[in-house]
């Protein structure tokens, strides 16, 4: 009998759900969940249910692809491997190193990630290395690293159960981590209030106690109003700020300036409602903040995480078991990628590279001369293409769909010398590449996933890979060994034991260790069982430091031509660019078109029904997509989900960056909508 | 009970009784999942914790096996008579099915508020009195008080729904394909939360004769919807009325579906509310 | 609340004939009923039934023909032992059966259609509507 059960990791969000895939004959069947996991405890959701449907798609890349003219044409490895190390040799020969770009995946697995990051830093003496993460979490990193040293999820998913008090800001969670909500609401079951700060009524403001319904972008207004309050009303922690903290002085006079009555103007709330929350914040002796995108894509970011962590710290809601700041990374590895230091100013670890001691540490380690220069972030080499970036190596990353402005993105992508694309299907990216690998899916390879709460967790294979397609594992070692590099490992484990020796944070891990339950970093050596909750008696960087968040409006409010507000982001069904699950028949039917959501108020100004089509327009380009009238958005403002590539609700965004993360401000901008004729 | 158990399924094998033994295996790390056991040397590694439900999973591996291969299931009571309800409903063929029945200790039985933690065909463990799920707490808050009031209570948890699925997909139970809660027509698509009306209690109505209460529904709600809670009337009024329980006997089909001739009780009066089913009898 | 909603499922052998005797007669009624014709009580679907509830009907009713006297081998039995069940299901959400009302027999003649649809409209009048269930309540904004 061929029925195989294999234990794995669910591909889609950073909750890391345990997912058994039930094998038969080789083909991957079914999807179950797995009752002993410490996360998801026996459930799924919609998506992780799900998690097996697209595996053996007919439309999955089985050989090496060579453009030819406007058509693919497959190529066998012996070709493709040495053809793609040749192109970007040639291009560090003529332009330098600098001129040679890498976008590493957050949706590959712990071990890739190292090694595409070592690839490009080795062979090119280059840091143009980063990843999505640019495009979600950056202000975290940064942000979090400069308050607390440490810019991961301070606690652990279950801790959130403790909390009696919890402010989910800018995050809808019952839609994007949906198995997170559920220790929300295991939190609320025993008492805890639950208050939730969005411009939209999502399914979390429909489960919420309090909701602050503020004016888009408006974030650091309502905490730092919040904030005068608390120290008014002497409802911080003392001791906590005395003991542990930096910078008081400056942040006290700096939020002296934030009345209530000033924060209730900027960002539409009731100052009673306004003071309610932070003394309800302030108040409940465990009190946790979750955030997510409604924070971090915002031109001002950055500065919204800092407000967050000066809240949390201010009230000393910080370092307890079950007090703490909960950012939701939002794919299945992006805190693996960000830890493995696929970005332009790390190395594994966080470390930085221009730090002489570290980089020496590497060069010792990896044998080679590595550049002390920071590299380029992806929006940075998207916007440099074709100019000073040449070639780049993109891996298992659309930013056709998931950077703004979407036909700028085209156009760089145009204006190439050389594109590389390693994936498991087609994708809108890869139809501009020159050269196409066929990478594998999590059933097909072995690794480990790090989720949100810094578990890493085991991967085991359920299934081979379709035709000649190789784990991603195996064509980095491949290219890499074809640039000259000592890539000579056989199994991802071997690679763990290496990232193990280079970092100490992450010195305990091994695989055997991670069979039964992952662990947390940092874990440090072979007997440390990881770590549950951080900053505990001290903060990663000593004491935790008070940083001035400095407010930005949006970048683009509506106007006279644009008066809608946009905001794009996530729906249930479906997962960031939809190359997953769009061929997957169960979440494909759930939402098979694309849609945009509009008020009824607006809807009868417009004389749109329900269902019928709408053309979008921003100052980049427009869309035409269905409408769907609802209230969860306001009069005036319209929400798109960005899943679909029939209506890339990226062609309409705004890429303004943050100045100190360079994340795009893919939450805000201003549009206009019409009815569109319904000839179909 | 675990030897007892491992003894059976190494005889079941050698005999060749089955061609595979469904139960659960720990590996060397500690690690614990269902597995398909048909070397007798496996069965070292068989356990019977935790609760994990098998006969979905069963079912599912005898549609994709061979016509002649038979299947021996290491199972609880409520899986065994879920089990036996998916040989009434035809998914499974009664020849190819064997169960090894062991008993729930008491805590289980308190933890899934059981009120017969045993297999009809017990063979290890030994039987403890189940539990009245009505004498529960929180069963007595959702089922009985205030009418109002329990309808807020049972809003305000079936908003929390997600739509994952998951008790539709975990319960043994539901097998129809096509769904209807996948159709547009019954339950509107891509909307969060679920439609309540709709998606859950169509659901439960359809298994209002058919729910053996084995909790797969709650236990696969990432959002902890007591789900198992709308089915207890119905199965009280099954037993009270037509001393029906659904998987104790093969033999014995629903009483909702039986052919009109065959009454189980044709002395039965009809209750004066024939005229409207407004006057409570005794409620 | 406003006037309610009743959706009145008639089987065309006993119910409908009372339903078509009442307006033949033009006895006034309140407006805010519909009469969906079936061949037989028991082909109405308790999906059908939830779906109505969900959609914003207030009550539903289901006439059907008396014991004994169903055309189709008895068919309206099930179909009551099946209400039952749904009167079960829809009282322990709180929904409360008395959004249901089945007359098997006693609604073939004008008089007594008028009087089951008037005593139903009264009814529903007090009901506390189903709003909770489709609608997010209870949040400070």
């Amino acid at each position: 009998m061929g029925t195989k059960f294999t234990k794995t990791i669910c591909p889609y969000c950073g909750t890391g759900c345990g997912l058994i895939i039930k094998v038969e004959d080789g083909v991957a069947v079914a999807t179950y969940p797995d009752s002993e996991h410490p996360v998801s405890r026996g459930s799924l959701c919609i998506k992780g249910w799900s998690a097996h449907e697209f595996i053996h798609h007919p439309d999955r890349l089985t050989s090496p692809l060579l453009r030819k003219g406007d058509a693919f044409q497959e190529i066998p490895w012996d070709e493709a491997i040495p053809m793609a190390a040749g192109k970007l040799r040639e291009t560090a020969a003529k332009y330098g190193g600098d001129a040679v770009c890498g976008l590493s995946s957050a949706k590959c697995t712990n071990e890739e990630n190292y090694l595409f990051q070592k690839l490009m830093r080795m062979a090119f003496k280059t840091n143009n290395v980063d990843h999505c993460a640019r495009l979600c979490h950056a202000p975290t990193t940064v942000a979090m690293a400069q308050t607390l040293g440490s810019g991961a999820m301070t606690n652990s998913i279950s801790d959130l159960a403790g909390a009696d008090c919890i402010l989910v800001i800018g995050s809808n969670t019952a839609e994007s981590h949906p198995v997170i909500m559920g220790e929300i609401y295991k939190a609320i079951d025993g008492g805890a209030t639950l208050i939730v700060v969005d411009p939209r009524k999502t399914a979390v403001v429909q489960n919420a106690k309090i909701h602050l319904p503020i004016n888009p972008g408006t974030d650091i207004p309502l905490l730092c109003g919040m904030m005068k309050h608390i120290i008014d009303e002497g409802l911080y922690d003392k001791d906590f700020v005395k003991a542990r903290m930096e910078g008081f002085e400056e942040l006290n006079e700096f939020i002296s300036a934030w009345t209530v009555e000033k924060a209730s103007g900027e960002c539409g709330i009731n100052p009673e409602l306004i003071k309610l929350v932070a003394e309800t914040y302030a108040k409940a002796k465990e009190s946790a903040i979750v955030y997510c995108m409604g924070i971090t894509q915002h031109a001002c970011g950055t500065a919204n995480v800092l407000a967050i962590c000066d809240l949390a710290m201010l009230c000393g809601h910080v370092g307890k078991e079950y007090s703490g700041i909960y950012p939701l990374r939002g794919q299945n590895n992006v805190q693996g990628a960000c830890d493995m230091g696929a970005l332009p100013n790390v190395y594994p670890g966080y470390q930085s590279v221009s730090d002489p001691a570290i980089r020496d540490k590497f060069q010792k380690a990896w044998g080679v001369e590595l550049s002390d220069k920071p590299g380029l972030t992806v929006t940075e080499i998207i916007g440099s293409a074709g100019k000073d970036t040449r070639t780049v190596y993109i891996m298992a990353e659309n930013p056709a769909l998931s950077d703004p402005d979407v036909n700028h993105v085209l156009e760089s992508l145009k204006a190439l010398d050389f594109l590389i694309v390693h994936d498991i299907f087609l994708t809108e990216t890869a139809k501009f590449a020159h050269l196409v690998f066929p990478g594998t899916c999590f059933a097909e390879k072995s690794g480990t996933f790090t989720n949100t709460e810094r578990r890493f967790q085991l991967l085991r294979k359920a299934v081979d890979p379709p035709g000649n397609a190789k784990e991603d594992f195996t064509i980095l070692c491949l290219l890499g060994s074809a640039l000259g590099l000592d890539f000579s490992y056989n199994h991802p484990g071997e690679v763990m034991e290496e990232i193990a020796s280079l970092t100490p944070a992450y010195g305990g891990i091994r695989f055997d260790r991670l069979e039964r339950g992952g662990l947390q970093w940092p874990c440090p050596d072979s007997d440390h069982p990881g770590t549950q909750y951080l900053h505990k008696d001290r903060f990663t960087r000593g004491r935790g430091l008070f940083v001035i968040p400095e407010h930005t409006p949006p970048k683009e409010l509506p106007d006279d031509d644009y008066p809608y507000y946009l905001s794009t982001g996530r729906m249930f069904a479906h997962y960031h660019t939809g190359t997953m699950t769009r061929r997957s028949p169960f979440l494909n039917r759930e939402a098979e078109k694309a849609y945009a959501e509009i008020n009824p108020e607006d809807a009868i100004h417009l004389d749109v029904k329900d269902g019928e089509k709408i053309k979008i327009t921003t100052r980049r380009g427009s869309i035409i997509t269905t409408a769907r009238i609802t209230k969860r958005v306001s009069k005036g403002c319209i929400f798109a989900p960005f899943h679909f590539t029939e209506a890339r609700a990226n062609m309409l965004t705004n890429p303004v960056l943050d100045p100190l993360s360079k994340i795009p401000e893919f939450k805000v901008c201003a549009a206009n909508v019409k009815k569109e004729s319904q000839d179909d | 009970m675990l030897e007892k158990t491992k003894d059976i399924a190494k005889q079941i094998l050698e005999e060749k009784k089955a061609g595979g033994i469904f139960g659960l295996m720990r590996n060397r790390w500690n690690v614990v999942q269902p597995h398909m056991f048909e070397d007798p040397a496996e069965l070292d590694a068989l356990v019977l914790e935790p609760k994990w439900l098998l006969a979905k999973l069963a079912m599912s591996i005898l549609r994709s096996s061979p016509e002649n291969y038979k299947l021996a299931v290491v199972c609880r009571g409520c899986d065994e008579r879920a089990l036996i309800e998916l040989i009434k409903r035809n998914q499974i063929e009664k020849e190819r099915i064997l169960t090894i029945g062991i008993a729930c200790s008491q805590e289980q039985a308190a933890i899934c508020l059981c009120d017969r933690p045993y297999p009809a065909k017990l063979d290890a463990g030994k039987k403890v009195s189940g539990v009245d799920p009505f004498q529960d707490e929180r069963v007595r808050e959702f089922l009985i008080g205030n009418d109002k009031k329990r309808m807020e209570k049972w809003a305000t948890v079936l908003k929390r729904c997600i739509k994952c699925y998951g008790c539709r997909n975990s319960c043994p139970i539901c097998v129809c394909e096509p769904c209807k809660l996948e159709d547009d027509i019954w339950v509107q698509r891509g909307a969060v939360p679920a439609e309540m009306i709709t998606f859950h209690l169509i659901r439960a109505f359809h298994l209002s004769d058919t729910c053996v209460a084995c909790g797969a529904c709650q236990e696969a709600c990432p959002v902890n919807i007591p789900l198992l809670y709308l089915q207890l009337s119905m199965r009280e009024t099954l037993k009270e009325k037509y001393g029906y329980e659904a998987g104790l006997n093969p033999e014995v089909k629903s009483p909702i579906l039986s052919v009109v001739f065959e009454e189980p009780d044709t002395d039965r009066e009809y209750p004066a509310w024939i005229n409207s089913l407004r006057e409570k009898d005794g409620y | 609340m406003n006037e309610p909603r009743i959706l009145v499922f008639a089987c065309r052998w006993c119910g409908l004939i009372g339903a078509d005797a009442a307006g033949k007669k033009r006895i006034s009624l309140p407006a805010r009923f519909r009469v969906i014709p079936v061949e037989c009580a028991a082909l109405v679907e308790t999906d059908a039934i939830l779906r109505a509830l969900a959609g914003g009907i207030d009550g539903v009713a289901i006439l059907g023909c008396h014991i004994g006297g169903c055309r189709y081998n008895n068919a309206n039995q099930t179909a009551i032992k099946r209400m039952e069940l749904l009167k079960d299901l829809l009282d322990t959400t709180g929904i409360g059966s008395n959004r249901l009302l089945f007359s098997f027999g006693t609604a073939h003649e004008d008089y007594q259609f008028e009087e089951i649809i008037k005593n139903f409209f009264d009814e529903l009048a007090v009901l506390s509507p189903l709003d909770p269930w489709l609608a997010p309540f209870g949040v400070i904004s």
